[in-house]
C-alpha cells in the first residue's frame, strides 16, 4: 500500500481537527481557557468578537503556538514538532504581510516548492486559477490590492491540495463580489471532503458560509453546533431600546402595557429605556402608541447592537 | 533549501541595508587608501596598520556590525512583519530553515567584508615600507585576511541569527556583546580570547600567515584552538537556533 493510501485511510478514521483541553496563557493573561472541540469535514466557522482568543486557538491548531496545557491533533497526529503533517494541512494567517518583492506566481511557487510539489506548474496554475488571479500572477505582490493579496495568499495555502484548511479572517479586505466567489470556492472545496475551519468576528460572514460554528468569547468556547440553532438563541435575546419623546412619563406608562416590552425604566432626563424580546412587534407598536397618545417621538435607538453584547448574551445563558 | 536561500538573500539584500553595509565596508578601504598615500616607509607602520585598521576597525568593528545588521534581520524581520509562518508551516525540517537563513547572512556579509578586507590589506600592505615588510607577496596576507574574516562572519552570523530569533531587541544585545565582551572585557582578560569571536578571527589570521601578521603574536590563541573555538561556537548557536525555532510561538 502506498503512503498516500495510508494517509487516506488515516484521514478516514481520524478526526480532522481534535483539540483536547487546550489552554494558553501569556503571563497572567489567559487567552484560551480549557477549550475542547472536534471539527469534522465541511465548513466550520470559528466565531467570536475581537480578542476572544480565536487567533490564538487557530495558531495552536496550526502548530504555530504551543498550548500551555492540552493537546492538538490534526488527522490523528500531534501538530507540534511534526513538520511532515503540513503536507496535509494548509493555513492562512490573518496577518496580511507578504514578500512584496515576489510576483504573485513566485509567491505561490515558493509555497509549492516548500511543500515539495513536483512538477511545479500544474498545481500552481490550478491554485492561481481557483482564486481568479491568472491575469495578475506576473505582477509583484506590492502592486496588489488588499483583496488580491488575500486571494493570492489563499492560493498559496491550498496549492498542495490539503485535507485540512485553516483560515484566519480570510475575508478581510475583500469586496462583496470577492466574498461571493470565496464562498463558492469554499463550498466547492468542502464538497470534495475537506475540513475547513474559518475564523471571523462577523456574524453574517460566517452565517453565509458555515453550517456549524464554534463560538468563542473571552477565551472560552461559548457554544458550538448548528448555526441555525445558535442563531435562534440569538434572536430570543432581549434587546435594549432607548426612546426619547415629548412626554416621557406618558410614553413609559403606555409602553408598560405592550406585550413586546419586558421592562421599562425612565431616568431623570426623561429618557426611557425598554427591554424587549420582540423587536419587530415593538417596531410596529411604538409609532401607533405615540400617535394615539399624541406624543411626539424624538428618538428611537437600539442600545446594544454590538457584536460583543450579542456574544456576551450567549455566554451568560 | 535553495529556494529558501534565494528568498533569504533577497530579503536581506534590501537597498537600504546594502547601502549601509557597503558604506561600512568602504570605511577601512578609504582609510587604507589614505594610509598608503601618506605613511612614511617606516617599519613600525606595519604594526600600526595591523592593529589599527585590520584589528581595531575591520575585525573589532566593521565585521561584527555588518554581520549583526544582516543576521539579526534574517529571522528578526520575518518575526516583525509576521511572514515567518509562510516558511515554518511547511513540511521542511527546522534545521533546513535555519541553514539557508544563516547562509544568506554569510553570503551577503561575507562577500562585502572579504572584498573590503582583501582590498584594505593590499592597499595597506603596499604602503608598508619599501621592502614590503608584510609580504613576500601581498596576496598571501590578503588571502589570510579574507579567510579569517570568513571565519568571523560565519561565527558571528550564527550568534546573531540566534539572537534575532530570541529577542526583538537583538541589535541592542549584539551591540552590548560586541563592545562590552569582545571590545572591552577581552582586552583586559586574556582568557576571554578563548571565548571571543574577535580572538578567533585574529588567531586564524595569525595562524594562516604568522610572518605578515607577526605583530598580532602576543594577542592570539593557538591556531587549532581558534579553529575549534569558531567551529564549536557556530555549531552550538546553530543548534540553539534550531531548538528555538522548534519551541517558540510564531506570531
Amino acid at each position: 500500500m502506498t503512503q498516500a493510501n495510508h494517509n487516506q485511510e488515516d484521514t478516514l478514521m481520524a478526526t480532522p481537527i481534535d483539540v483536547r483541553s487546550v489552554s494558553k496563557w501569556f503571563g497572567n493573561i489567559v487567552a484560551v481557557n480549557d477549550v475542547s472541540l472536534q471539527v469534522n469535514p465541511g465548513i466550520t466557522g470559528l466565531l467570536g468578537p475581537n480578542g476572544a482568543g480565536k487567533t490564538t486557538l487557530l495558531h495552536m491548531i496550526a502548530g504555530l503556538a504551543r498550548p500551555s496545557e492540552g493537546e492538538v491533533e490534526l488527522v490523528g497526529e500531534p501538530v507540534r514538532d511534526n513538520p511532515q503533517l503540513y503536507h496535509r494541512v494548509g493555513f492562512m494567517s490573518e496577518h496580511e504581510a507578504v514578500y512584496g518583492f515576489l510576483t504573485g506566481r513566485e509567491f505561490v511557487e515558493l509555497a509549492a516548492q516548500l511543500y515539495g510539489l513536483e512538477p511545479l506548474s500544474p498545481p500552481v496554475d490550478r491554485a492561481i486559477e481557483l482564486v481568479g488571479l491568472t491575469d495578475a500572477q506576473s505582477r509583484t505582490l506590492s502592486t496588489y490590492s488588499r483583496g488580491m493579496r488575500q486571494r493570492m495568499r489563499l492560493a498559496a495555502s491550498l496549492v498542495h491540495d490539503p485535507e485540512v484548511l485553516l483560515l484566519d479572517e480570510p475575508l478581510n479586505g475583500t469586496d462583496p463580489r470577492q466574498r461571493i466567489e470565496f464562498q463558492n470556492l469554499m463550498r466547492k472545496l468542502a464538497s470534495e471532503g475537506r475540513t475547513i475551519l474559518i475564523s471571523s468576528h462577523i456574524l453574517e460572514e460566517v452565517e453565509l458560509l458555515a453550517g456549524s460554528i464554534l463560538l468563542m468569547v473571552s477565551g472560552k468556547l461559548a457554544a458550538s453546533g448548528d448555526f441555525r440553532a445558535i442563531r435562534a438563541k440569538l434572536d430570543e435575546r432581549p434587546y435594549k431600546v432607548r426612546i426619547v419623546s415629548s412626554d416621557s412619563r406618558a410614553m413609559a406608562a403606555a409602553l408598560v402595557r405592550l406585550d413586546a416590552v419586558d421592562s421599562v425604566s425612565i431616568n431623570a432626563e426623561g429618557v426611557v429605556d425598554i427591554m424587549t424580546r420582540n423587536v419587530s412587534d415593538l417596531q410596529r407598536s411604538v409609532p401607533r402608541l405615540a400617535q394615539k397618545q399624541h406624543i411626539r417621538l424624538l428618538r428611537v435607538e437600539p442600545l446594544d447592537e454590538s457584536l460583543e453584547s450579542v456574544f456576551s448574551y450567549l455566554v451568560e445563558r | 533549501m535553495l529556494v529558501l536561500l534565494r528568498i533569504s538573500v533577497r530579503q536581506l539584500a534590501s537597498r537600504s541595508r546594502l547601502i549601509l553595509i557597503l558604506l561600512l565596508a568602504l570605511l577601512p578601504v578609504g582609510l587604507a587608501t589614505l594610509v598608503s598615500a601618506t605613511l612614511n616607509e617606516d617599519s613600525t607602520s606595519n604594526g600600526e596598520f595591523i592593529s589599527t585598521l585590520l584589528d581595531g576597525l575591520l575585525i573589532a568593528g566593521i565585521l561584527p556590525i555588518v554581520t549583526m545588521v544582516l543576521a539579526t534581520a534574517s529571522f528578526g524581520n520575518e518575526l516583525e512583519d509576521r511572514t515567518l509562518s509562510y516558511i515554518v508551516l511547511k513540511p521542511v525540517s527546522r534545521w533546513l530553515i535555519v541553514l539557508p537563513k544563516l547562509l544568506a547572512s554569510i553570503i551577503v556579509g561575507g562577500l562585502v567584508l572579504i572584498a573590503s578586507g582583501i582590498v584594505t590589506t593590499l592597499l595597506g600592505a603596499s604602503s608598508l615600507g619599501a621592502v614590503l615588510l608584510v609580504l613576500d607577496g601581498n596576496l598571501q596576507a590578503a588571502l589570510a585576511v579574507g579567510l579569517a574574516l570568513l571565519a568571523g562572519v560565519v561565527t558571528y552570523a550564527a550568534i546573531f541569527t540566534w539572537a534575532g530569533l530570541v529577542s526583538t531587541r537583538a541589535i541592542a544585545f549584539a551591540l552590548v556583546y560586541v563592545f562590552l565582551w569582545e571590545g572591552l572585557i577581552s582586552s583586559f582578560l586574556g582568557g576571554v580570547r578563548y571565548l571571543s569571536v574577535r580572538g578567533y578571527t585574529l588567531s586564524i589570521l595569525h595562524g594562516l600567515d604568522d610572518k605578515s601578521f607577526e605583530p598580532l603574536g602576543e594577542r592570539v590563541i593557538e591556531f587549532p584552538a581558534a579553529l575549534v573555538g569558531a567551529a564549536v561556537t557556530t555549531a552550538v548557536f546553530f543548534w540553539l537556533t534550531v531548538r528555538r525555532l522548534r519551541r517558540m510561538d510564531i506570531p
